[in-house]
């Protein structure tokens, strides 16, 4: 870099339109601008990237690329009278290839406040984490802990900015706050809205099915951890992008805790044992 | 996305000493919704001869059936078993008469000679180029998967027991990491003397 | 008009019949890589194959790049994103260690990749990026990224255009997976070496864009040791 200052060699080829001017560390800023300005991403030297992208997806001979990001998923979020309840599968495909089986797809932002992702994973858990800081850094100023609508909303607020680019999330918010217990849904075309029951996700028709057909407000807190489980087993059985563990969470007023993690497989099999028991208890 | 993985499945035969083993997955779908998790793609084409039909699901019944007919004209005809490699050969016809519209099926064969019961394992693409090697081959939406494991745990000579250990392993770790196929499987084990059909159990996601 | 290929809508002034080639600023210069991580030391290895569709470039191009004495990086895909990504991560490196006094642990090195990764997110470095290393404890660990930075921590990863023929047979012999009546445990250093040179084998046999050998490097407490292992060369 010391060689193209001394030469005076012009770098304003760079996306962001850095004045020439700046000094050497600019290439650096240039190449991880984020790590300033964490809203802030290159942008592409093309316009429309969501549409644009696809057509870079072949090389020079016209051969097809492995540019596949990793994608979910069946997640699902309920209130009942305990709190909030979420339940998560663990697969990650890029493609058809299950590139994990093994994938946390709850984000603990902090004591009081779980994020699910659902649709493009590194869009989930890079923005989770921008609002993380952003709801730590609120908690510093105002001496008290974020709510579940602002958060929600600042996060709303940040991916909106990227809109039409290709964004592709869906997430669920839930936490605990002054107004008790809350779950928003927020996704990447600026969707904001707060609900008791969600599911998100490409095995979502699935896991409503068992969901709706078993959700009621007075449930216990063994039974409410038992209708996720079921629901989102349901869909992994159906929905081939899900898969793995599915894990649950559970929201209170003294803050999240974790529940289970369980194997598809080990849940799969104890079903069938469930369902060959009640047949032949009936039979008797 | 492939119209040959429309439906998801995948096929692996390997040879073993004085054996043979093929197997599949047993998923039916249609993209990422699973229909059902008993679909064969494995049939019957004699008492020592097996084909696999991965690809469209439509197009594994159909292409089944006209086989099914050649064969029986085949051996009324000549009044003898059809021998694998002629087999083979009947479905590479088959194939290549669609040539410009092609059934979406990439046949594998498996069976023993009928005389000699030397084993036979073959795999077709879907215009009916045949490809007869000496280890294995492999077919369906998970291949490079399969031909990961099948390299890294085939050796020559192995016995039926070893060899539906080796297949199986190879079978379930390569659906284990494809979307499109698994929700159980089957392995028949083919012998001069007898042939043994075992169900796998699998993840079910 | 509908026949020509205008991807920015900026030609709309062209007549019917002409053609616009489009620039392809990707390239696919292929290349496997594969991290096994042990209690107490990580492996990470890759061919030495780089390729543009059916030609070889070079038979000897290391694709490990060292960040530090506990971290190393392995990358296939585009080589010219890889060698952007690398020297902007090094700087970084060098960056943090001048401004804290110290060296980045692999879990903060992790962490960076995967931002540094999604900076670009609307236009992606084209790598297959694996991260293999001893964290601050001292044991081993490995992280492996999509393209645009979701970032994940495992024992065990093969990526890059054989990542699909490699992954199973480390899931089956690594991961225990499908194995009953076995008792999971982590695998000893030798055991690691050999899956992983078993696993490059078959998969020279299967994907043209791996091959010649492979470089391994193999961090623990004491150091980084280098080995390397022949592949086959058609």
């Amino acid at each position: 870099m010391a060689l193209a200052e001394l030469c005076g060699f012009d770098k304003t080829f760079n996306f962001n339109g850095v004045p020439k001017d700046m000094g050497a560390d600019i290439d650096e800023n240039f190449f991880t601008g984020n790590f300033v300005s964490h809203t802030a991403l290159a942008l592409p030297p093309f316009p429309d990237p969501a549409e644009n992208l696809q057509k870079f997806s072949v090389d020079e001979s016209g051969k097809q690329l492995k540019i596949k990001f990793d994608h979910g998923t069946t997640t699902l979020g309920f209130q009942y009278q305990g709190g909030v309840v979420l339940a998560v599968d663990s697969r990650a495909t890029g493609g058809q290839y299950i590139g994990s089986q093994t994938m946390k797809k709850i984000v603990e932002i902090n004591d009081y406040l779980l994020g699910t992702l659902a649709g493009g994973a590194a869009d989930c858990v890079y923005w989770d984490r921008v609002l993380a800081k952003q709801c730590r850094m609120y908690e510093l100023r105002n001496r008290e802990r974020i709510s579940v609508a602002a958060a929600s909303k600042l996060m709303a607020n940040m991916v909106y900015n990227y809109k039409g680019m290709g964004l592709s999330m869906g997430m669920m918010i839930c936490g605990w706050d002054k107004r008790g217990p809350g779950l928003y849904y927020v996704d990447s075309e600026g969707t904001r809205t707060a609900g008791k029951v969600f599911s998100v996700g490409s095995g979502s028709v699935y896991a409503f099915g068992v969901l709706d057909s078993g959700y009621r407000w007075d449930l216990t807190d063994e039974e409410a951890y038992d209708l996720g489980r079921r629901a989102i087993y349901h869909a992994t059985h159906r929905d081939a992008y899900s898969g793995g563990i599915v894990r649950v969470y559970h929201m209170r007023s003294t803050g999240w805790i974790h529940i289970s993690n369980e194997d598809c497989k080990d849940i799969h099999y104890k079903f069938v044992e469930e369902k060959e028991n009640a047949v032949a208890g009936a039979s008797v | 996305m492939s119209i040959l993985a429309y439906n998801g499945g995948a096929i692996i035969a390997m040879k073993g000493k004085n054996c043979v083993a093929i197997a599949s997955d047993k998923r039916f779908g249609i993209q990422a919704q699973t229909l059902s998790c008993n679909f064969d793609k494995i049939f019957e084409m004699g008492p020592h001869l097996y084909i696999a039909l991965p690809g469209l699901a439509t197009d594994t019944q159909t292409v089944q059936q006209k086989l099914k007919f050649r064969l029986n004209l085949y051996e009324l005809r000549e009044n003898r078993r059809i021998h694998p490699k002629a087999f083979a050969s009947m479905v590479s016809n088959l194939l290549y008469e669609r040539r410009f519209g092609p059934f979406f099926v990439e046949p594998v064969i498996a069976g023993l000679d009928p005389k000699t019961f030397e084993p036979f394992v073959c795999n077709l693409d879907l215009i009916g180029c045949p490809n007869i090697p000496e280890d294995f081959v492999v077919g369906g939406t998970c291949s490079e998967q399969l031909y990961g494991m099948c390299e890294a745990l085939w050796k020559p000579d192995l016995l039926p027991d070893e060899l539906f250990e080796t297949i199986s392993q190879a079978l379930l770790n390569a659906v284990d990491r494809d979307a499109m196929s698994g929700w159980g499987a089957r392995v028949y084990i083919i012998e001069k003397d007898k042939i043994v059909v075992k169900e796998l159990k699998t993840r079910m996601d | 008009m509908s026949s020509v290929v205008d991807p920015f809508n900026k030609f709309s002034y062209m007549e019917s019949g002409s053609q616009r080639q489009h620039f392809s600023p990707y390239a696919d210069n292929g290349g496997s890589v594969v991290a096994i991580a042990g209690e107490d030391y990580a492996i990470i290895a890759a061919d030495t194959r780089l390729s543009s569709g059916f030609s070889i470039y070079t038979r000897e191009q290391s694709k490990l790049f060292q960040l530090s004495e506990k971290t190393i990086l392995g990358c296939s895909g585009c080589w010219c994103d890889t060698l952007t990504l690398t020297r902007v991560l090094d700087a970084r490196m060098q960056m943090y260690y001048h401004e804290h006094q110290k060296l980045m642990e692999t879990p903060a090195v992790a962490q960076m990749l995967s931002t540094m990764l999604y900076y670009k997110r609307f236009f992606p470095y084209y790598v297959s990026n694996i991260l293999a290393g001893l964290d601050g404890e001292g044991k081993g660990c490995v992280y492996s990224y999509d393209p645009i930075g979701h970032c994940e921590k495992s024992y065990f990863r093969a990526g890059g255009s054989a990542g699909a023929l490699l992954q199973p047979l480390l899931d089956n012999q690594i991961g225990f997976h499908n194995m009953e009546k076995v008792t999971v445990a982590p695998v000893p250093v030798e055991k690691a070496l050999a899956i992983l040179k078993d696993g490059f084998i078959s998969a020279a046999e299967r994907d043209i864009y791996t091959g010649d050998s492979i470089l391994i490097k193999i961090i623990t407490k004491d150091g980084i040791k280098d080995e390397s292992f022949q592949l086959r060369k058609d």
